[in-house]
């Protein structure tokens, strides 16, 4: 069959847009296109996708910048109306009636007659510092710790020793004989909350870690000379940066549940943390009007704690790779 | 296997020998000992040398050290017969100041100061402390000799493990008392119910427990009290009872039935003849004691209405697990087979809820909750109401349930994309039919392995389920305990946990192989 040629000329077509001829080039045809991938870029991208990541991150900054800066701002004296019996204990409505109306009593008044609501963010400052930097400690430690335990053999027989005795010393005692050796201050309870905390993480990092470990791809890395060193920080650190934040995040209100917890026993912090707040308040339960004293804190701590565990769990979804696709 | 299940409780028993090393060492070597006064009103009372004697008289009762005054060394030497009584007086009144000592004494004091110091001790002697100018003696001056050495770690372990179990025998009551004939007698007619009716025990002189084998009506029938478990005794939290004793001891208010004393005395009375154990010269003490007990066997327990404290956690625990297994297991597949479905949202909002909310807020609200409802937010002991058992048993059991739900939802999505699972599908099996007969036995071997921790550490009891609900649990036996340095019930404590999650991991082993074909611990089958 004879083929029609078209008639390029009467197209119409400008001469720059046809094919036409390119040299060969030996650099140009090693490389390899894909698209542009940054991993945290991703993360942030399936992060923000989802309409309810972005409110609870807005309360999140609310919150921190309550927690962190309100308390600089205002003159905080717990004391200051302890002298006016008329002042103690208060609902909001009678604590705006006295005071005038001003965004320290929204809350009511407290047992020394303090502005609930500054005492509130005071004491959340503390906490979450505590939790901060408890997570913090526990986490580098138990991770650089669980890599090493998952990875060698000899280690692991005398971890897992280690790990039982350890478990087994009441997580209360411990803290309690602490705090009786070293004082009730916000150190000594980072040191106490710390000193065998990071064993749980490392545990869990070490099981994670043998999953991982005799994987396919990790075997050919081996084979190919890679060192154990760059196996685990470049092939294993960043599988597991998901299970970290998501582990991060259970622990980070965990630790403020438990110095809520530890002040409710007795043996918290002398700090006016949110855990002694909750503790002192508890004697105002049994009062009649005064129930209120003891649940507004209760239930600051709950949206703290919630606010945070959700913002961890879905960061730590989003820094998933596969959910990236 | 049985090999293999040995090796592993030897080591679970050395690491718990360990923990309990670890414990002992912080409480009585790194905790400052002075901190047991604090809140002693005796103590802030005293002063001078009693102040002195007194401190080194409750560290030792507290088991800190020994402590031998000089005047129990002299009646020592007396009761032993190297010196005569009237030596004895004479020894014992030591001098204001070493100097006033009369030859006699001094000869004492000297032999007192080698002897112990050749044991390692450390003698002290505090010189009289005069008021004013005058002769009189200021308040507690009383002059003082005495020696005291720390106990070592080590014996202080070998005799807390030694000590642990003891086996009742005829020679348990020193020998220096004279109590006739040591013997054990086997009866038919237990004289406690007044020998007409038929009832088998073993009876002991010369034993601690005057009963050591015999039945009554109550579960399991057959008790003894010959092989006895001690973890160590209590000091201020229930002075000078055993821990076993306290967690196990019923509480409430007295049952009384008929019972027949040994003189013959028939009357209701709430005392436990089988209980009965020796104290040297107790049957002197009173008229009363005198009436109805022959012997020195007077030391009875009573019989109370309530439960023990093990009792009460263990009623509420072990029903709050079985209520957490009931809803979270079906909650849970539920939440899986409808995965990002609306069940599924609810359920992780509840999740959310119980894992990052302090557990005191949640259970406060169910506390609230409960109230208003009309249901009994507080314990009572005497009262025979079933109601007072639900809240406390909702607040253990709710959060189980979210745990649950957490993970079985988890176990189970993850076992949905195994090929075993496309596989049955692909045969044409229904949904229904992979969900239970395939997903849920693999999802549930985890689930299963908790099982026996969940019902033994039902024995430990709840701290803040049982401070806020005010049942007389064992959950704040520990808290209770360091709050008043108490250091043999913190030990005993400590033993207890340890041994509990020692033998529930085991178990749970056991469990899981049973249950699992596919797991097995013995190297052969692998």
């Amino acid at each position: 069959m004879k083929q029609e040629l078209t008639n390029l000329n009467g197209l119409g077509i400008d001469e720059k847009e046809l094919f036409s001829f390119i040299t060969h080039s030996d650099v140009d045809s090693e490389k390899i296109t894909a698209p542009r991938y940054s991993y945290w870029h991703s993360v942030f991208r399936v992060f923000f996708k989802k309409k309810i990541n972005i409110i609870v991150l807005s309360v999140l900054a609310v919150i921190i910048m309550f927690a962190f800066i309100y308390p600089s701002l205002i003159e905080y004296d717990r004391y200051a109306n302890i002298t006016d019996a008329s002042a103690k204990h208060l609902l909001p409505a009678a604590a705006m009636e006295k005071f005038g109306p001003s965004i320290h009593w929204i809350l009511g008044a407290g047992a020394s007659g303090e502005p609930t609501f500054d005492t509130i963010w005071v004491g959340s400052q503390i906490s979450i510092s505590l939790a901060l930097i408890c997570a913090l400690i526990n986490m580098s430690i138990g991770v650089v710790l669980g890599a090493v335990w998952g990875f060698s053999k000899k280690f692991d027989v005398f971890m897992m020793e280690v790990y039982n005795i350890v478990a087994n010393v009441p997580y209360v005692l411990l803290i309690s004989v602490l705090v009786l050796i070293l004082s009730a201050s916000f150190w000594t309870m980072v040191f106490a909350l710390t000193v065998t905390g990071w064993i749980g993480t490392a545990y869990f990092i070490r099981t994670q870690v043998i999953i991982i470990r005799d994987r396919e791809y990790n075997l050919a890395s081996k084979c190919l000379g890679t060192s154990t060193f760059r196996i685990a920080i470049r092939n294993i650190l960043p599988f597991m940066t998901s299970v970290i934040v998501t582990q991060a995040a259970t622990e980070i209100p965990s630790y403020i549940s438990y110095e809520v917890f530890l002040a409710y026993i007795g043996i918290g912090l002398s700090e006016m943390s949110l855990g002694r707040l909750i503790y002192e308040a508890q004697a105002a339960m049994v009062t009649n009007g005064w129930q209120f004293e003891f649940w507004s804190p209760v239930v600051v701590v709950s949206i703290i704690t919630v606010v945070l565990y959700v913002v961890g769990q879905n960061l730590g979804d989003a820094s998933d790779p596969r959910t990236h696709m | 296997m049985t090999k293999y299940l040995l090796k592993r409780l030897l080591r679970g028993l050395f690491s718990i020998v360990i923990v309990v090393t670890i414990v002992m060492a912080m409480i009585y070597t790194a905790l400052d000992r002075q901190l047991i006064f604090a809140q002693d009103p005796n103590y802030s009372k005293m002063g001078n040398n009693d102040k002195i004697s007194y401190r080194y008289r409750k560290w030792q009762e507290y088991g800190y050290l020994d402590y031998v005054p000089y005047a129990d060394y002299i009646n020592r030497l007396a009761r032993e017969g190297e010196i005569d009584d009237a030596t004895r007086d004479e020894a014992v009144a030591i001098g204001r100041k070493p100097e006033n000592d009369s030859e006699l004494v001094a000869k004492y004091v000297k032999q007192f100061t080698e002897y112990y110091e050749s044991q390692g001790f450390t003698v002290q002697r505090e010189n009289a402390l005069v008021a004013g100018r005058g002769k009189k003696l200021a308040k507690g001056g009383q002059q003082i000799l005495f020696a005291y050495r720390d106990k070592p770690l080590i014996s202080r372990l070998v005799t807390y493990f030694t000590g642990m179990l003891t086996v009742d025998n005829i020679h348990a009551v020193p020998e220096e008392y004279d109590i006739g004939e040591r013997r054990l007698t086997f009866t038919t007619h237990d004289p406690a119910y007044g020998e007409n009716t038929f009832s088998p025990a073993i009876m002991g002189n010369g034993t601690k427990h005057k009963y050591l084998l015999y039945f009554n009506d109550q579960f399991p029938f057959i008790h003894q009290n010959l092989v006895t478990l001690n973890l160590g005794k209590s000091y201020s939290v229930n002075s000078g009872i055993d821990v076993v004793q306290t967690l196990t001891e019923t509480q409430g208010s007295y049952v009384t039935s008929t019972v027949h004393f040994p003189t013959g005395i028939v009357e209701q009375s709430a005392d436990d003849l089988h209980s009965a154990t020796f104290i040297p010269g107790s049957l002197e003490t009173s008229k009363v004691v005198q009436d109805r007990f022959t012997d020195d066997y007077t030391n009875v327990t009573t019989h109370k209405s309530g439960m023990s404290r093990i009792g009460y956690s263990f009623v509420i625990g072990i029903l709050a697990s079985f209520m957490a297994y009931l809803l979270g297991v079906p909650l849970g597949v539920i939440m899986a087979r409808n995965k990002d479905g609306l069940l599924d949202k609810l359920g992780t909002i509840y999740i959310v809820f119980i894992i990052a909310v302090p557990s005191l807020a949640y259970i406060f609200v169910f506390k609230a909750i409960g109230g208003s409802l009309g249901l009994p937010t507080t314990f009572d002991v005497n009262s025979s109401g079933k109601l007072m058992y639900l809240l406390p048993i909702i607040s253990l059991a709710l959060p189980s349930v979210a745990n649950l739900m957490k993970w079985l939802r988890r176990y189970m999505i993850d076992q949905m994309n195994s090929d075993y699972v496309k596989f049955a599908r692909s045969g044409g099996m229904s949904e229904n039919e992979i969900f239970f007969k395939h997903i849920f036995k693999n999802a549930a071997i985890p689930i299963i392995h908790g099982i026996p921790g969940t019902v033994l550490f039902a024995m430990t009891g709840a701290i803040i389920t049982e401070r806020v609900y005010v049942v007389p649990g064992a959950g704040d036996l520990l808290t209770r305990a360091i709050g008043m340095y108490d250091n043999g019930v913190i030990v005993g404590m400590t033993l207890f946990y340890a041994l509990l999650s020692v033998v529930s991991i085991i178990l749970g082993d056991i469990l899981m192989s049973i249950i699992d074909p596919r797991i097995s611990f013995t190297k052969e089958s692998r």
